[in-house]
């Protein structure tokens, strides 16, 4: 029981972990590409926050996936 | 928005353009393309202007150039018109700019030669600030000649003595005081046969020596520096009369010639937009477009301005037009602020939504969920007050903070029903309880709430793009939005089911429904479809971010608290909460701003918005735009 217990707890774990890992690294391309399009253009300041917010999904997919988990859903 | 003609005969054009540029509804169409008929085309050529007409915007462009470079001369003041001016007072104001103009560029370019010669001096002003007491105990003998340094690196002055040492076998003097700009002023005195030696060397090491201007050749050091003080005080005097001369001149003539350049670029916009006038042999066309209501008084003031020789007729808007209607956000008071989101996307096009309303409803219901703490709330209440009063007259600001002010009232709003006020704090100090929900405890029916809310919003977008699709009569496209809809909606039904939501009998029917409906939507949206729908379901579920930054914004305000507490000091505690919730507060403005339009720009607007919109800009003086 504790056994099992631990491994739904690492499950929900790797599932938001991994998640926002991959979150942070679409963001942190993403961003740089961002910073250097402001540069240029400063009018497309929103269309690089819609950008940057996209890959969040998959962070909170983790999060939806572990709270699934960890509640026994 | 309607499609609409000014036709009227050829000489009352200007008058036309002046009275469309001064009423600032109409939007000229540069294009023929859709004003006029394939059968018409042969008559109706672009407006070429007349020699008259050359000859008036040569003039006035001339005129223009001129009153640029006389009123770059002059100081900036407030402008006040005082003057209506005509084209007989225009002609006597270019008569009396040739003279002018010759005046006051002549003081501009003896005060710009002062202000070079003054920048020019100022680099010595450090070296004379510093040098200058220095002076009073240096002997002066008419065999001594001084050389003036300056050093950037104050660890050189030793190694300057040794030189100084060796070539003068210890006859010389050397003064040093710290400039102001870090740097080390230095004045050496050393007999007049030796000082072309110790430039020399001193320029190999690459310690130049202070040169003057040319005109100081001649005199001696401490003659240079007096000259200099006197040139420069000298220099600021003739600035200083320059500057009042041209302060009378503006007195005088300044606001005449404002009025006067701002007159002459108004005609000049008139005569630019003939380029955008078609004619025929007796008539100008003037096509463009304008906000509906407005149609009716200008077509009025048009026939009582000229006794119905010029018509305005509104036009027919075709199918092919959809794509060139300008378009202009309108919305009530309420909802005007929110306008700022809609704009930082590409506008809508004409034929799709105006968002701002729906922002209006939901941004501010997002930021109050997620936010959530009465507390928070009106701490923001308030700098957005404010910020409404610093920021008088600065559009921007206000709407940003009318908006703050809004989204903060839900925030206190839902921190009610939460039961938050500093996270805990309300419930410590006045026994404040969740009315609804208690957001640390309650995380899967805040999930469940969370993507609830999203249920909501993608559909509503979705009916949205369904009634888009159905105004533009794209009916198969209309079609697949309803069923992706109809799909949408089954799958949440069968969650709900599969998680004993609803009934389980429910399932059979559901997945039965889901089957007939696939073969429609591929049927209608292509081998993509289901993929669109995979991502519509991605949407909803992104709603759970509200639930999810909510949780870390109540998580972080109770860690405040608890962390206040275990210091076991009232100052240090209250100091250590005070950062702890300024911190959250600072993440509190910014994490449900950023999340609510997300919310709205990926995953509420991709559902109908169609961008691409063009600007509605009508012809107007330049005043209007402000």
């Amino acid at each position: 029981m504790e056994l099992e217990r631990a491994i739904l707890a690492l499950a929900a774990a790797l599932a938001i972990g991994l998640s926002a890992l991959a979150t942070a690294w679409a963001q942190s391309k993403i961003g740089a590409a961002g910073a250097g399009t402001l540069a240029e253009k400063p009018e497309l300041s929103a269309t690089i926050i819609v950008l940057i917010a996209i890959p969040e999904t998959m962070v909170i997919l983790g999060f939806v996936v572990a709270a699934m988990i960890l509640f026994g859903i | 928005m309607s499609k609409v003609e000014v036709a009227g005969p050829r000489e009352r054009l200007e008058a036309v353009l002046a009275l469309l540029q001064d009423t600032g509804m109409l939007q000229v169409e540069p294009s023929a393309v859709g004003f006029i008929e394939t059968k018409d085309a042969a008559v109706i050529d672009s407006f070429l202007p007349d020699d008259a007409s050359l000859k008036k915007r040569l003039f006035l462009e001339d005129l223009k150039a001129r009153l640029d470079e006389l009123l770059a001369c002059l100081p900036h003041t407030k402008k006040r018109k005082r003057f209506i001016l005509s084209q007989t007072l225009i002609e006597s104001i270019n008569e009396s700019l040739r003279k002018n103009l010759l005046y006051c560029r002549n003081l501009c370019k003896k005060k710009e030669a002062l202000t070079r010669e003054l920048s020019d001096l100022a680099r010595y002003r450090s070296f004379l600030d510093s040098i200058e007491p220095l002076l009073e105990n240096i002997g002066r003998t008419p065999d001594l000649d001084y050389i003036g340094l300056t050093l950037q690196d104050p660890e050189s002055v030793g190694a300057l003595r040794k030189a100084l040492v060796r070539l003068t076998d210890g006859n010389y003097e050397l003064l040093t005081a710290a400039g102001d700009d870090g740097t080390i002023a230095g004045l050496i005195a050393v007999h007049k046969d030796i000082s072309g030696d110790i430039k020399k060397t001193l320029s190999v090491q690459n310690i130049p020596e202070l040169t003057f201007p040319e005109s100081y050749q001649n005199m001696t050091f401490v003659q240079k520096i007096h000259s200099l003080r006197n040139r420069t005080s000298e220099i600021n005097a003739e600035i200083e009369e320059t500057d009042m001369r041209l302060d009378s001149f503006y007195a005088k003539w300044g606001e005449l010639y404002t009025r006067a350049k701002e007159w002459v670029e108004e005609s000049l916009s008139v005569l630019q937009a003939t380029a955008s006038v078609f004619e025929t042999r007796m008539c100008f066309f003037i096509y463009g477009w304008m906000a509906s209501e407005n149609v009716l008084p200008l077509k009025t003031r048009l026939q009582q301005e000229f006794e119905g020789m010029v018509v305005l007729e509104e036009m027919e808007i075709r199918e092919d037009d959809f794509a060139r209607i300008p378009v202009v956000l309108k919305n009530p008071s309420y909802f005007r602020p929110f306008e700022l989101f809609t704009r930082m996307l590409p506008l809508p096009k004409y034929t799709s939504y105006d968002p701002t309303p729906f922002i209006g409803i939901f941004f501010p219901l997002f930021f109050g969920m997620i936010l959530g703490d009465a507390g928070y709330g009106c701490i923001l209440i308030l700098i957005s007050l404010f910020l409404r009063l610093k920021f008088r007259g600065k559009t921007i600001a206000q709407d940003a903070s009318r908006i703050l002010f809004i989204a903060s009232l839900y925030a206190v709003v839902f921190g009610v029903l939460y039961g938050e006020f500093f996270g805990g704090l309300g419930h410590t100090l006045a026994g404040l309880s969740p009315l609804i929900i208690d957001r640390k405890t309650a995380i899967m029916p805040m999930l469940y709430f969370a993507v609830s809310i999203g249920v909501v919003h993608v559909l509503l977008g979705s009916f949205l793009g369904f009634v888009t699709a159905w105004r533009k009569k794209t009916g198969t496209e209309a079609l697949f939005k309803l069923i992706s809809i109809a799909i949408i909606l089954c799958i949440l039904s069968l969650s709900a089911s599969l998680f004993g939501l609803f009934p389980e009998m429910l399932k059979r029917p559901v997945i039965l429904a889901i089957l007939i409906l696939t073969p429609f939507l591929l049927f209608t949206g292509g081998l993509l479809a289901p993929l669109e729908l995979i991502k519509s379901i991605g949407n909803i579920i992104s709603y759970a971010r509200i639930m999810a930054i909510g949780l870390t914004s109540v998580l972080l305000a109770f860690v405040a608290n608890r962390l206040a507490g275990m210091t076991g000091d009232i100052v240090l505690g209250a100091v250590v909460a005070g950062l702890l919730h300024l911190l959250n507060l600072i993440i509190g403005v910014f994490s449900p701003t950023i999340h609510s339009l997300r919310l709205h720009y990926v995953e509420f607007f991709s559902k109908f918005i169609e961008p691409g919109g063009r600007k509605f800009e009508p012809f107007r003086k330049e005043e209007k735009l402000s």
